[in-house]
C-alpha cells in the first residue's frame, strides 16, 4: 500500500507521471486513458481525479522549473482571470454529461492530440 | 499581437481552455502552449512555464467544483497526483537520456487506439 492507495492504483499514478515527465505533455492526456483502462473508474470520475491529481502534479512542475524566470506574470494573469471562469463551466457541464457523450468527446479529443503529437517536428 | 489586444484574446482564450480542462480532466497544457508560442510569440519554454502557472489554479477550481459536486474522490486524486509527482521527475530525468521522438510516437499510437475504442463505445448500440 502506497500512500493508502491500491497497488495497481498507485501505479498508474506513478506510469502517469513518468510518461507526461519523458513526453513533455499534460498528465491528464495520460492519466484519464490509463484509469479509464485499468482501474475501476468510469469516464466521468477517473476524468474528476485526473484533474485532482493534476493539483499536486502541476505544483511540483511550478517549483521545479515554472519560476525559474521564464514564466510570463501578465499573460499568466490574463489566461488565469479567463480559465479559472471557463474551469466552472466545465467542471460543471462534466457533473451532468451522461457517460457515452463524454466517451465521444474525450475519443475525439485524444484522436486531435494523437494526431498532433506526431505531426509535431 | 501586442497590447490591450492580446490580454483581451488571452482572457477569451483562457474561457475556452478552462472549459474543456474541466470537462475533459486534463490541464490544458496542451492547448495552451501552441497558443501561446503562435499567438504571443513565446518561446516554447516561457511558453511552457507559464501555462504550468495556468494549469495550477484551474485544476484546484475545477476540483472544488466536482467535490462540491460529489464526483470523484479529491482525497484519492491528491494522493495519486503526489505519486504521479513523483513519477514526473523520474521521467523528465529519463527524457534527457532516451530519444523522444521515438516515445512520442509509440504513445501517440496508444492514443490513437484508446481515442478509436472510446468512440466506438459511445457509438455502440446500448
Amino acid at each position: 500500500m502506497l500512500f493508502g492507495l491500491e497497488p495497481r492504483f498507485a501505479a498508474i499514478g506513478i506510469a502517469g507521471g513518468l510518461l507526461s515527465g519523458l513526453l513533455g505533455v499534460g498528465g491528464g492526456i495520460v492519466m484519464v486513458p490509463l484509469l479509464v483502462l485499468w482501474s475501476a473508474y468510469g469516464q466521468r470520475d477517473a476524468h474528476a481525479i485526473s484533474l485532482g491529481a493534476i493539483v499536486p502534479i502541476s505544483a511540483a512542475g511550478v517549483a521545479t522549473y515554472g519560476v525559474a524566470g521564464q514564466v510570463r506574470p501578465l499573460e499568466a494573469a490574463a489566461l488565469t482571470v479567463g480559465s479559472i471562469a471557463g474551469a466552472r463551466v466545465g467542471a460543471g457541464a462534466l457533473a451532468r454529461i451522461e457517460e457515452r457523450p463524454l466517451k465521444l468527446v474525450f475519443g475525439l479529443f485524444l484522436g486531435v492530440v494523437a494526431v498532433l503529437m506526431v505531426a509535431r517536428p | 499581437m501586442t497590447g490591450a489586444a492580446l490580454i483581451v484574446a488571452l482572457v477569451a482564450f483562457g474561457v475556452l481552455t478552462g472549459a474543456a480542462a474541466g470537462l475533459l480532466g486534463v490541464g490544458g497544457g496542451t492547448m495552451m502552449v501552441p497558443f501561446l508560442t503562435l499567438a504571443a510569440g513565446m518561446s516554447q519554454h516561457a511558453a511552457e512555464a507559464t501555462s504550468l502557472l495556468v494549469v495550477l489554479p484551474t485544476a484546484i477550481v475545477a476540483s472544488l467544483v466536482l467535490r462540491r459536486r460529489g464526483v470523484g474522490d479529491l482525497g484519492v486524486a491528491l494522493r495519486f497526483g503526489s505519486l504521479g509527482a513523483a513519477g514526473g521527475v523520474l521521467g523528465a530525468l529519463l527524457a534527457l537520456a532516451l530519444p523522444g521522438h521515438l516515445l512520442r510516437f509509440v504513445f501517440a499510437g496508444f492514443i490513437a487506439l484508446v481515442a478509436v475504442r472510446l468512440v466506438r463505445d459511445s457509438l455502440a448500440a446500448p
